[in-house]
């Protein structure tokens, strides 16, 4: 029995409707005459409080609600990846069609092309004992994805029968049929899952893999593990958009979910132009070809921004059931933290700090919490891992308000912008000191094993070296350069290499937007090197002006644009080339 | 949205503020527009904020002042509120809520359009990417605006942001397509001797035929201001999309428009976000700057220009900020520049075009132009940190280079910045005074640029 | 002699020394000039290409300014006149429906005014108001519509009628000249395109 009532009340997007004593809270119900599309979010008595997805411009009392007897859901299945979604998973180009360039109201569409065939190869076979989370075949999504078609996790499971042969199906075909106590359920390749349930799985592992983004500030010096949670928050004008954009590009997954939530809408069409063309540089297919975008940008309706985080997570707890790596970003979560407290507002709750509702820490708690590296349910075995990352959006690029703070408690790696160095035009403005990252002693064994013994010494050595200079800054503050001994000048000079030739990175430049892991260690090596090497030849009487001047600072400088990762014996050459310039005016005795 | 409208209510339950509470009402609509009439005959014009329960909440855009509880009528219109558009809207001038103002008829409608506009679908955007040029140096040169494009100038109480918006409005021309251009001018709040400046410069330069102004001076009803923006951005998507017209709108002052916001808010005893503009201000705030952009397989394309000025030239206030969020980057007007007597006096460390990049090179503005631009803003960096240095130690403390770089914080407020506001300069001789300026330092200090433009364009040996 | 020659010698020496600092200096001052010559040159040559080009700015602002006026200006006047025209039509076409005879066809009018207004309120417990001409016109129209009554008051309209609850806190209009009021902007855009504007 689905509710049907009657509007009583509106105000922007908070309708209340009676007659609803069947509604079930966060149902989807239909709303007005234009039936719009909304989401229970509170029942007294027979009143029912419904946030609604669209404008509710012209919508009066005497309208009908009617429920649909369902959560929000999205539909998962192949057809998903490529995509730009709204927040409640309608593909923004079907929407088009319907409405042209602007987006008109109560449109249906389906998520994912249900007539589109894909080439089924079963790997299950009849008479198999089928649990949840079972994989039965697969198909060929995309160029990179190959999408293995799973029991869904609320499928009872059972013996599986009549197993269609590998050939070309579309989405409503059944693909087979599961007897259990004597009842068939069929099996398509898509199955819908409510947004705000998390997806099971078997079990959870530590975080102890990097995800690398060729960013050389996040994976030398903050690192996010797989599956792990991130936060990178900014005063406008920062960069922020620019930096998750090359995470979303470079990242080392095989899916990305980009989710716009109430950011503005040409970042989304920037993406869309610019993702087709570029390649993944492990694989050289489209970047589009591993991307799902969730667009609910700052002028469409606030309620499907709440929602576009769910739909955006569930759809990264899909792929990674399939023991997939996934990395999710979410710009803004400050915007969704927003539409929460307008919410909330219309519900007259009592409100916490700055008008956002007392369940917002929880709300992102819940959130963060479904980041992580799991062993997905069923068989065969496979390991997934969705990677959470949030920017938040401080007002007045302050740090200590409700959403970024809130937020800090619950993420582990903390990418703070800093305006001062935006506006030095020092890109990514990830301020060195401010940030951290709670992954750096579970990812140092990768870093040891699989790049250099050394990498974990190397890094913090040059780390020092920055909090070094953090000090001495303060000091020719107040007495000028020439107060700090050569010995301390060569600090800053060495920080200032740092600076320059490691944690500025041109996201505009060919071969600077991305960057190695191999590339970044002998960067950092080479640096650190520099530094030791400079050390000993002062103490041999060397002047620091001599050592500023060595031809091979400029080159280390510029090795990020000029040399290219798969040119690494260029960098060995450097290398030998420091040495020896090294040897060349050590012994130079200072004559004053 | 058109229903059966038009009943005329007389029991008005309560009057607070910008807003009247009708009571009996059972059928009227969210948004809805409502007439207010007095019984001496006034009328004025609202919109619903909130229905039910037999209850509507109407904010009435010219104030309440002198309305009473028992004297008046709200009569729901049966649509939301409409603004008429035809191409004889160029040339004309209207008031706050979009009717004549210049002693002209009514325009004959082409079509009437929710003023409210709708969300452009981000698929169906075009990413902008072509050249505006204003002629005014420093924003062609280093902070460059693109035809769709949000750029908003931030500014404070009393500098010359109005003086550089008419400049713009005035200079503003698409290179390298015969598209025509149009001009919307929305006064928000803005005293009328601002209004009257920009009309007349717009009428001096010959610029009125192309141009709608939209005018609510400072004495005119605050809650007006609401609308103000919206009829000009109806206005200006008319244009862009129906008639393929490239259209530079400028909102001035967006503070006005806020605290409006504001007043509302504070009417409907809603909880407040910071400094007690309301939770909502940035999502109302898209909605209007939203607005601009560019739309696949149509012609024009809708600029926006807001400017802002920044209480207590704070650019973390709600109003700056949350603007900075959703534009494209902003134009920052220097207070120390302003004082000097710089005009535009344009702090270009904290300005930004977001989609600069795009928008330049070759085919567009010249090949060199993102080299030399980032080379200019790192060495005007630099001469701020020599400033700054000599300062403290003082000139004689400082290096040859040193030296050099303060040369070049000289030329670059002299020659570059300073323009007046009647000198249009061409993109050529706008980067023609870059090169000017990188030439006084050593061409081994131009590391952004490539070999190749240095040795084509660096003035000098 | 030796002395002679030896002065000589040096006298010669110091001769061709100055003149060779003369002739060097001399050669210096005539570059200088001629360099200087060559500078002026090309600035004179760049300062008559800023008059010039400055002068074509100033005159493309001039004309710029004296078109787009008169064009605007001229603009305007059609507005008016057309406005004027619209306006001639709108006027005849009132007096005409005040002048018209209240026939059959009138009271088919009034009733169906009747019933869209009633509809709209919700309601037939209504109190009529009307003018003095269609007054009789209503009264016989009223029967219809249970409970309503006819206002001793007349109202000063064109035609038609206005109805308002008994309580007085719902009114609806629904004169002729309400009518038209609202369906004026239509009408303009149908007039206007009968004198040949094009949209």
């Amino acid at each position: 029995m689905t509710a049907q009532g009657r509007i009583v009340w509106v105000s922007g997007p908070a309708v209340r409707a009676d007659g609803m004593s069947d509604a079930k809270m966060y149902e989807t119900v239909t709303v007005g005459n234009s039936k719009l599309v909304g989401e229970v979010i509170r029942l007294t008595g027979d009143v029912a409080f419904i946030q609604v997805y669209e404008s509710t411009s012209g919508l009066k009392p005497g309208e009908p609600v009617i429920g649909t007897g369902n959560p929000l859901s999205v539909v998962l299945g192949p057809g998903i990846i490529g995509q730009l979604y709204d927040g409640i998973q309608r593909p923004l180009k079907e929407l088009s069609k319907a409405s042209g360039s602007f987006i008109g109201r109560g449109i249906t569409t389906t998520p994912v092309d249900m007539i589109k065939k894909y080439h089924f190869i079963p790997t299950a076979k009849n008479g198999d004992e089928v649990l949840p989370g079972n994989v039965i075949g697969t198909v060929q999504e995309t160029d990179l994805i190959e999408h293995s078609i799973m029991v869904p996790p609320n499928h009872p499971g059972g013996k599986i029968s009549n197993l269609v042969s590998e050939g070309d199906y579309n989405l409503e075909t059944e693909l087979a049929t599961v007897q259990k106590d004597g009842q068939n359920v069929p099996l398509k390749m898509y199955h819908k899952w409510p947004v705000r349930k998390p997806r099971p799985y078997l079990k959870r592992y530590d975080a102890t893999v990097p995800l690398l983004t060729g960013q050389r500030v996040i994976d030398t010096f903050f690192p996010i593990a797989k599956g792990g949670t991130g936060s990178i928050p900014g005063a406008f004008g920062t960069g922020k958009t620019v930096t998750l954009h090359q995470i979303a590009k470079w990242a080392d997954s095989q899916v990305v979910v980009y989710i716009g939530c109430g950011e503005r809408g040409n970042e989304m069409t920037e993406v869309l132009v610019e993702f087709p063309h570029l390649k993944d540089p492990r694989s050289g297919k489209p970047l589009m070809d591993r991307t799902v975008l969730v667009a609910n940008t700052s002028n469409m309706p606030v309620a499907a921004r709440e929602a576009s985080i769910y739909t955006g997570v569930t759809i990264a707890e899909y792929y990674r059931d399939m023991g997939k790596d996934v990395v999710l970003v979410a710009d803004s979560t400050s915007r969704w933290a927003e539409a929460l407290r307008e919410m909330s507002g219309r519900l007259e709750e009592m409100p916490a700090e700055e008008g956002y509702p007392s369940y917002l820490a929880s709300r992102l708690a819940e959130f963060y919490e479904r980041a992580g590296r799991v062993r997905a349910a069923g068989s065969p075995d496979r390991d997934g891992s969705v990677t959470l990352i949030g920017a938040v959006s401080p007002s007045g690029g302050d740090f200590t308000e409700p959403v970024t703070t809130h937020t800090m408690r619950f993420i582990k790696t903390f990418w703070a912008l800093d305006a001062k160095l935006a506006y030095s035009r020092h890109y990514p403005s990830i301020n060195w000191m401010n940030s951290y990252s709670g992954y750096l002693g579970d990812i140092a064994k990768w870093w040891s094993e699989n790049i250099s013994p050394e990498w974990f010494t190397i890094r913090n050595e040059a780390y020092g070296i920055l909090q070094r200079e953090d000090t001495l800054k303060e000091i020719v503050k107040l007495l000028g350069p020439d107060a700090l001994p050569d010995e301390e000048k060569l600090i800053l000079e060495i920080a200032r290499m740092v600076k320059i030739g490691l944690l500025q990175q041109n996201s505009f430049d060919d071969v600077d937007t991305y960057c190695s892991p191999e590339k970044q260690f002998k960067l950092l090596k080479l640096i650190v090197d520099f530094y030791k090497l400079g050390q000993q030849s002062l103490k041999e009487g060397t002047s620091l002006s001599s050592i500023r001047q060595l031809p091979v600072v400029t080159l280390l400088l510029k090795a990020r644009m000029d040399i290219k990762d798969n040119e690494m014996p260029k960098l060995d050459k450097l290398e030998n080339d420091m040495k020896e310039q090294f040897k060349n005016i050590s012994g130079v005795k200072v004559t004053n | 949205m058109t229903t059966a409208g038009g009943v005329q209510y007389s029991k008005i339950s309560e009057i607070k503020g910008p807003l009247v509470v009708v009571d009996g009402v059972d059928n009227a609509a969210f948004d809805e527009l409502v007439e207010i009439e007095t019984n001496e005959g006034e009328r004025r014009l609202g919109k619903v904020l909130e229905v039910g329960n037999g209850k509507a909440i109407v904010q009435v855009f010219e104030g309440t002042t002198g309305l009473s509880i028992s004297g008046t009528n709200a009569k729901f219109v049966g649509k939301v509120m409409e603004m008429p558009v035809s191409k004889e809207v160029l040339g004309r001038v209207f008031d706050g809520l979009g009717r004549p103002k210049d002693g002209l008829p009514d325009p004959i409608a082409d079509k009437f359009i929710d003023i409210n506009g709708e969300p452009m679908n981000p698929e169906q955007r075009e990413y902008p990417k072509d050249f505006i040029q204003t002629g005014v140096s420093v924003i062609d040169g280093l902070i460059t605006l693109v035809r769709g494009q949000k750029l908003p100038i931030f500014s404070g109480s009393g500098m010359s942001h109005n003086l550089l918006a008419a400049q713009i409005a005035r200079q503003a021309t698409v290179v390298g397509t015969n598209d025509e251009f149009a001009v919307v001018f929305a006064a928000i709040g803005v005293q009328y001797s601002e209004a009257e400046y920009f009309r007349r410069s717009l009428e001096e330069s010959g610029a009125l035929k192309r141009s709608v102004l939209f005018l609510n001076t400072a004495d005119d009803p605050a809650i007006e201001r609401i609308i103000t923006p919206r009829v000009a951005l109806t206005v200006a998507e008319y244009l862009a999309f129906e008639l393929g017209m490239h259209v530079l709108v400028i909102l001035t002052d967006m503070t006005n428009y806020a605290e409006a916001l504001r007043e509302i808010s504070a009417a409907r005893e809603e909880v407040p976000g910071r400094k007690g503009y309301p939770g909502y201000l940035y999502t109302d705030l898209s909605t209007l700057y939203e607005r601009a952009g560019k739309l696949n397989g149509r012609n024009g394309s809708v600029t926006q220009v807001p400017i802002l000025s920044m209480p207590s030239d704070d650019i973390t206030h709600p109003i700056p900020d949350l603007t900075g969020y959703i534009t494209e980057g902003q134009i920052v007007v220097g207070r120390d520049l302003f004082r000097q007597g710089v005009y535009p006096p344009i702090n270009i460390l904290m300005s930004l075009s977001r989609l600069m990049k795009d928008g330049i090179g070759k085919g567009s503005t010249r090949e060199d132009h993102a080299e030399i631009a980032n080379q200019v803003y790192d060495a005007y960096s630099r001469s701020q940190e020599v400033r700054a240095l000599a300062g403290i130690v003082g000139k004689a403390g400082l290096t040859d280079i040193d030296l050099k770089y303060m040369d070049v914080g000289d030329v670059f407020e002299k020659e570059f910045l300073t323009q007046a506001t009647d000198e249009n300069r061409t993109i050529e001789e706008t980067l023609n005074i870059l090169w000017k300026i990188v030439s006084k330092l050593p061409k081994n200090e131009l590391t952004k640029i490539k070999d190749k433009y240095v040795e084509q364009y660096y003035q000098g040996k | 002699m030796t002395t002679n020659l030896a002065l000589e010698g040096t006298i010669d020496k110091i001769l061709k020394n100055t003149e060779n600092s003369i002739l060097s200096s001399l050669k210096i001052s005539l570059d200088d000039s001629k360099h200087n010559l060559d500078d002026s040159v090309t600035k004179l040559e760049s300062e008559y290409d800023k008059i010039i080009s400055d002068g074509k700015k100033e005159a493309d602002k001039l004309e710029k300014q004296i078109v787009g006026g008169s064009d605007i200006e001229a603009r305007n006047k059609q507005l008016l006149a057309l406005e004027a025209a619209v306006n001639r039509v709108f006027t005849t076409a009132l007096e005409q429906i005040t002048n018209s005879a209240r026939n059959s066809e009138y009271a088919n009018l009034i009733k169906s005014l009747l019933e869209e207004s009633t509809k709209i309120l919700g309601t037939t417990q209504v109190k009529v108001f009307t003018n003095a001409k269609d007054k009789d016109v209503v009264k016989s129209s009223l029967s219809n519509f249970a409970g309503s009554e006819l206002s001793s008051k007349t109202i000063d309209c064109i035609g038609g009628v206005k109805i308002e609850s008994k309580d007085g806190a719902m009114k609806f209009d629904n004169t002729i000249d309400a009518k038209i009021d609202r369906l004026k902007p239509l009408i303009r855009k149908e007039i206007a395109s009968k004198f040949g504007v094009k949209q």
